[in-house]
């Protein structure tokens, strides 16, 4: 053991494979592990409540299932184009980036159209957070996503900005990869969601 | 170039049709919701389809399956976590009245 | 220029070595060590306010308002506002900052060998972060109500309903400020957490990392797992002040137990958050003070490893008493007593590494010593605490508050003045005075357990924490001189910090010039310049063995840097 006072090692020790990692998605998985229990914690308290006041099937009524279902498959397209972003950007396609990240960007903004279309709809008809628990956790969870949709969006847009210019051009392949990490997550945030919230 | 492109298509088809399988997924999950059995297995049927397209975006577009055990890690251990601590609290906050 | 294996593209290049403006080196730094010393004063800054709210508590406990000696003007709220404000400054701005936030950010990129942190404008970020949440912080003191008054555990519903407390808006800023801090250091943690994995130099394996490193990593992993669900408690919670969901408040369907276990979950890692980074100074000064290698490296390892996974899975025991289903009060008894065992085998291993040693006393390994000592005793007090039985009867008594206070101060405050009066020489280039080192800490020790003794004494005969006036109700008059007694411990105590804010000041200006390793120690920040330049090493090290090489039989020195061979004793040349 190299640590005893026995025989000290004279020997360098050969990197190991985990300094091989690019420390950038390194430190992205971590900032997600860190949003998975945000999420998770907001989720897991509605799923406690929820079952304590026996499903909430008839304030689960009053949420648009049709409109939910529309923007997850938005969303999910949105990782389709940002995976064909990521695709493009290793192989050094410029044209592709910039069409399949401005493409990426419109998605989450017709996710948010519609989310702010959908809102003002429940809350003339009277559904505020304030009306019962159910809409108070109906909000919050997709209130926060949103805002990490708005984030992701703004993400990708200075991206598409650097792809429009062609600064950098070598150095936006890794936080693309970074970016994609984040959309990704954040869809996935949406695909346990939309069961939780609209169809239960 | 070329074999750049060939590349490129490659990925790009991959791609789609994991998307593919996801859109699927998505439509399973609402025809499950609207059949007609119990609710428990539409809750259980559902939750499974949310499973199975989470891990095709985090095995595929997330790049997991090719990467080093430690980010997995990073990704799962979180997971456990947020789900044990919701288990632990089934019966004290969900099953109390 | 870095040549090790995966250096990202957002690294740090050559200009970042250059000589900057004022408000680049001083204000707006990336430098690793530059951000530290930020931690550090706030830190200290913060120690200053929360020793205030101390004194302020104790005093009224002591002398209450409307007797003679009592503050004519502090109320059952104000009173309250202390209490909280006490807990909320000490956990959140005064340990996290000075453990994490200065020692942290100062040693691990010297300890690895690497030139800074992996994110160096993420951490920046950090630190202005933090600077942001300490403004809110301060100013929720002056604002109509004044500060919030529902504890550093925030219990709903008197924490979730505006009325039921003066600090309306006091409240709301609490609940910013800690989301801001919580922001900060979910920021520092992803540096602390990928800088040791990436960023070491050549040679250094994981099991040659210096314990610090791997308790600080560890102790970022525990913050960063179990914060979010408290985040998302408080989004809630926040929502419940401002805009009426009902989310914690039975007669909206909500439940204040949810408010306690998502605190819980966090709250208990949090002071393991706390207590490692304080562990791995102790850990790191003792094999340098004994003149001894560590013992049992990798059991300690593996033991804080372990500890840190039990962690997340004792929080009930916080709640033995809340109404929760008791069916969970036995595993939760079961866990907090297991994850004594893992600590009692680290506090084993310290002994050991002192067992033979040629230990001198210094006032770093002083202040290391003491903090071991009484940790001891608080971690045994935890026991009882822990065990559900025992708790009923202990709960909410001084004797939690001694408890705690017997393991958070020294973790924060003996390991804190340890780390300080050992690295303050590479942090500043200068000696600090070692009379009054040692002044400072025989005040502080022999005053630290003159307050909280006679809290175990009057906490074991039933006297409730968070009480205004105990002194009002007949059963506690008796013990009332053991209070007034804590009292005075408690301001010589304030008093006796004073030889350490003239030593630390002083000696920045007239301080011997320090050499770049005045206490022979093995790790790599000693083989570089005090204090180190920016970029810390000119070439990256190459490590050859671990960091506690100490009296190695037949070598010519009793030390061994982590870059130098094995130097036998009958070199040519001599020494």
């Amino acid at each position: 053991m190299d640590t005893l006072a026995t025989s000290p090692s004279d020997v360098a020790v050969e990197p190991d494979r985990i300094r091989a990692i690019p420390q950038g998605k390194v430190g992205v998985w971590w900032f997600l592990a860190s949003e998975i229990m945000i999420f998770g914690g907001l989720i897991g308290s509605f799923i406690l409540i929820r079952l304590a006041h026996g499903g909430w099937h008839a304030e689960a009524d009053h949420v648009h299932w049709r409109i939910g279902a529309l923007n997850t498959l938005v969303l999910l397209t949105s990782s389709l184009t940002m995976a064909w972003a990521c695709d493009a950007v290793k192989e050094r396609d410029q044209r592709a980036l910039k069409t399949f990240l401005f493409l990426t960007m419109l998605l989450g903004l017709t996710f948010l159209g519609i989310k702010a279309f959908e809102y003002s709809w429940e809350i003339s008809d009277g559904f505020t957070p304030a009306t019962n628990l159910f809409f108070a956790f109906y909000f919050t969870l997709t209130g926060l996503h949103a805002c990490h949709v708005l984030g992701g969006i703004v993400a990708n847009t200075l991206l598409w900005l650097c792809a429009v210019r062609g600064r950098r051009w070598p150095m936006i392949q890794h936080r693309v990869e970074f970016a994609g990490l984040y959309w990704h997550f954040v869809d996935i945030v949406w695909i346990f969601l939309f069961p939780l919230v609209y169809l239960s | 170039m070329p074999e750049l492109d060939e590349n490129l298509r490659a990925a790009r088809r991959a791609d789609f049709r994991v998307w593919e399988y996801l859109l699927l997924l998505l439509v399973a999950g609402l025809v499950v919701f609207a059949a007609p059995i119990p609710k428990m297995g539409i809750v259980a049927l559902i939750f499974a389809a949310a499973v199975a397209k989470a891990g095709l975006v985090v095995r595929n577009y997330m790049h997991l399956r090719h990467e080093h055990l430690l980010l997995y890690l990073i990704a799962f251990v979180p997971v456990l976590l947020f789900v044990g601590l919701t288990l632990t609290l089934l019966p004290d906050i969900a099953l109390r009245q | 220029m870095m040549t090790t294996a995966g250096a990202s593209l957002t690294s740090v290049t050559e200009e970042h070595y250059a000589e900057p403006s004022f408000w680049r080196q001083y204000v707006f730094s990336t430098d690793h060590k530059t951000i530290a010393k930020q931690y550090l004063a706030l830190a200290l800054f913060w120690s200053v306010v929360g020793g205030l709210t101390a004194h302020i508590v104790r005093w009224q406990l002591a002398w209450p308002a409307g007797t003679r000696l009592g503050h004519r003007l502090l109320t059952p709220d104000a009173y309250n506002a202390m209490v909280t404000m006490h807990g909320t400054i000490m956990v959140f701005f005064v340990a996290m900052p000075l453990l994490l936030g200065a020692f942290g950010n100062f040693c691990i990129p010297l300890m690895i060998g690497a030139r800074d942190m992996a994110f160096p404008r993420l951490n920046m970020l950090s630190v202005w972060t933090f600077f942001l949440s300490s403004l809110v912080l301060l100013a929720s003191f002056f604002v109509p109500g004044g500060a919030a008054a529902s504890g550093w555990t925030a219990y709903a519903p008197l924490s979730s309903v505006p009325a039921y407390t003066a600090a309306v808006l006091g409240q709301d800023l609490w609940i910013l400020a800690v989301a801001l801090e919580f922001a900060s250091f979910l920021m520092g943690g992803i540096n602390f957490l990928t800088t040791p994995l990436t960023l070491r130099a050549p040679g250094m394996s994981l099991w040659r990392l210096p314990l610090l490193v791997w308790y600080e990593a560890c102790a970022s992993l525990l913050f960063l797992l179990s914060v979010g669900p408290l985040v998302a408690g408080a989004v809630m919670l926040l929502l419940d002040r401002l805009v009426g969901t009902g989310f914690y408040l039975p007669a909206r369907g909500g439940d204040p137990l949810l408010w306690e276990h998502l605190f819980w979950f966090f709250g208990h890692p949090e002071v393991y958050v706390v207590a490692l980074p304080g562990f791995g100074i102790m850990l790191e000064i003792l094999p340098v003070f004994a003149r001894k290698p560590i013992f049992g490296y990798r059991t300690i390892v593996i033991s804080v490893l372990t500890a840190a996974g039990l962690s997340l899975i004792v929080w009930a025991h916080h709640m033995f008493v809340s109404g929760m289903d008791p069916r969970l009060a036995a595993p939760f008894s079961v866990t907090t007593i297991l994850i004594s065992v893992p600590f009692v085998i680290i506090v084993f291993a310290m002994v050991a590494t002192l067992w033979g040693g040629a230990i001198s006393l210094e006032t770093p390994m002083l202040f290391a010593l003491g903090g071991l000592a009484s940790f001891i005793l608080g971690g045994v007090t935890g026991i009882f605490l822990g065990s559900e039985t025992t708790d009923i009867y202990l709960h909410a008594t001084y004797f939690v508050v001694a408890h705690f206070h017997y393991t958070m101060f020294p973790v924060t405050f003996f390991a804190g003045f340890a780390g300080l009066y050992y690295w303050y020489p590479k942090m500043f280039g200068r000696m600090m005075n070692e009379r009054l080192g040692k002044l400072h800490f025989w005040l502080t020790f022999i005053l630290f357990n003159a307050v909280f003794i006679p809290l175990f004494v009057v906490g074991l005969a039933g006297t409730p924490r968070r009480v205004y006036a105990p002194a009002a109700y007949e059963l506690f008059k008796p013990l009332q001189h053991f209070q007034v007694a804590a009292t005075v411990a408690t301001l010589l105590l304030l008093a006796s910090q004073l030889p350490f804010v003239a030593n630390f000041l002083l000696s920045m200006v007239r301080g011997r010039r320090a050499e770049k390793n005045p206490w022979r120690a093995n790790t790599l920040e000693w083989t570089v310049e005090s204090p180190p330049p920016h970029g810390n090493f000119a070439a990256p090290p190459v490590v050859r063995h671990g960091p506690y090489e100490y009296s190695v039989p037949g070598s010519r020195v009793d030390w061994m840097a982590q870059d130098q061979r094995f130097e036998p004793a009958q070199a040519a040349g001599g020494g």
